[in-house]
């Protein structure tokens, strides 16, 4: 197993992020993490990602504690934390003199698919925010990409090129969670479908089993979740 | 290394403003110190000397803030994009350091110049080993006696406040550290104070005595109070030993929390 949560509980003070969260992902999928603000998706990201501790039971990322593989991990936050006065050069300095895993050549190609303008990010729009960081994230050589609300807040045309290139750049070894509010956009992209509900997991599916059923990802989201 | 330079280089990135604004500052002090227009030269001096204390009071004080621009680092109690990246803290915080302890290491200097500069106005002509002692050997010592220590505890409160940023308590380690500090400042300065001269201690400006009477004006002045500075070795290194170990701690809680 790629990685697994086992009896997990997630405590905000009184506020539960997850609660009794057991479940495991192999290697070569595209995960959707999929439910309402506050249902629990980032804070299970960032459990994955080693940001967060669990209030109780266990996280292992490639059968180990999340923190010990953070070089093996790649996340791209909810939050829009890029320097202002950065350019996309300056990001693949940055990057590539901190990770040893990343691909000036992939990033480069990346920033073109995604048409990046090359200019200081004080000076970019959200989406043109949104499509470098995913650019700096995409272009790690990594099996773990967790990307929290890449689509959120940014066009439809910039949606549009983050899914493409996505779809582009996965490979089948690799592994993608991706939570997003985007669901009937990004649906074609998953294999499997977690649907989150004030905590906990209401329903785990094979996105490709829902289809054979006649159900879409968005209408199994209504139908569990509302 | 690649990840120390780079985080260096975005130390440097960061921070450029600053460290330019503070060394570009030394021109207005010496735009200040030539203002100073008394016909007594010991007044003169005087008067110079507690500018060139303002300036270096002052530039520590930038330097603080410099260092201790952790704040802009965070959002929503997380830092930016050094999130998650590989380096161990302690690389973060050995390259901010030492970006900020480069910056001091120029504007020091540039007073000590400085120094040097309106003691040569007065027509005292120093030999090159007094000259070093003035435009070096006070600056380092200053920077290792006060400014390093200064500098890691800044760098180490502002870790160890945000570090409980996330849970919105960041005000109470800031509180207990700014108010246990002075004590335990003054029970460490004592204990050094105390050791102080158990090594040679090392002597400074001997040769100025003799330099200010032969000068036109040497005559003029009482020079029975001039005599060879004795600093001790032992507040130095200790103060150096304190600043690692904020150093250490610094690096510690910024592993611990961005692990």
């Amino acid at each position: 197993m790629l990685a697994r949560l086992d009896d997990v509980t997630k405590l905000y003070g009184r506020n539960e992020g997850l609660r009794d969260f057991t479940i495991a992902f192999p290697k070569g999928e595209v995960v959707g993490v999929l439910g309402l603000n506050g249902s629990g998706k980032s804070t299970m990201l960032k459990l994955l990602a080693g940001l967060l501790f669990p209030t109780s039971g266990r996280v292992t990322v490639f059968d180990g504690p999340p923190r010990t593989n953070r070089a093996r991990i790649g996340y791209l936050g909810e939050n829009d934390a890029l320097y202002a006065w950065m350019m996309p050069k300056d990001a693949e300095r940055f990057m590539a003199g901190l990770y040893d895993d990343f691909d000036s050549i992939r990033y480069r190609e990346l920033l073109d698919v995604l048409e990046v303008p090359r200019r200081k990010t004080k000076a970019m729009s959200k989406g043109e925010r949104g499509r470098l960081r995913l650019a700096m994230a995409m272009a790690r050589d990594v099996k773990l990409y967790l990307l929290d609300e890449p689509l959120a807040g940014i066009d439809l045309l910039s949606r549009e090129k983050i899914l493409t290139s996505l779809v582009r750049e996965w490979h089948t070894d690799e592994t993608i969670f991706l939570s997003t509010h985007e669901v009937a956009e990004a649906e074609s992209l998953f294999d499997r479908v977690l649907f989150l509900r004030q905590g906990r997991l209401a329903l785990d599916a094979n996105a490709e089993a829902l289809r054979a059923e006649g159900k879409s990802v968005v209408a199994t989201f209504r139908e569990v979740l509302s | 290394m690649k990840a120390f330079t780079t985080l260096l280089w975005l130390e440097y990135r960061r921070s450029w403003v600053w460290g330019t604004a503070l060394i570009g500052s030394l021109a207005f002090w010496a735009w200040g110190l030539n203002q100073v227009n008394v016909r007594d030269i010991g007044e003169q001096l005087g008067i110079r000397a507690g500018l060139l204390g303002i300036a270096a009071a002052l530039g520590g004080l930038v330097l603080c803030f410099m260092i201790g621009r952790i704040r802009s680092e965070t959002r929503q109690g997380q830092y930016q994009i050094l999130l998650l990246t590989p380096p161990a803290g302690y690389v973060h915080v050995a390259a901010r350091y030492v970006f900020a302890l480069a910056v001091a290491v120029l504007y020091f200097v540039g007073i000590g110049g400085l120094a040097w500069w309106i003691v040569a106005q007065t027509g005292l002509s120093l030999d090159a080993g007094t000259v070093a002692q003035l435009v070096l050997v006070c600056p380092f010592y200053g920077i290792g006696g006060i400014l390093i220590p200064l500098l890691s505890w800044t760098l180490l409160l502002m870790i160890f406040v945000s570090a409980y940023r996330i849970s919105g308590s960041g005000w109470i380690p800031g509180t207990v550290m700014i108010l246990g500090s002075p004590l335990v400042i003054r029970w460490y300065s004592d204990w050094l104070i105390h050791i102080s001269y158990t090594l040679p201690g090392w002597r400074l400006f001997e040769g100025v005595r003799t330099l200010i009477a032969s000068t036109s004006w040497g005559a003029e002045v009482d020079t029975s109070g001039v005599t060879a500075l004795v600093v001790p070795q032992e507040p130095l290194w200790g103060m150096l030993l304190l600043a690692l170990v904020m150093l250490v701690i610094a690096g510690r809680i910024w592993q611990e929390v961005e692990g």
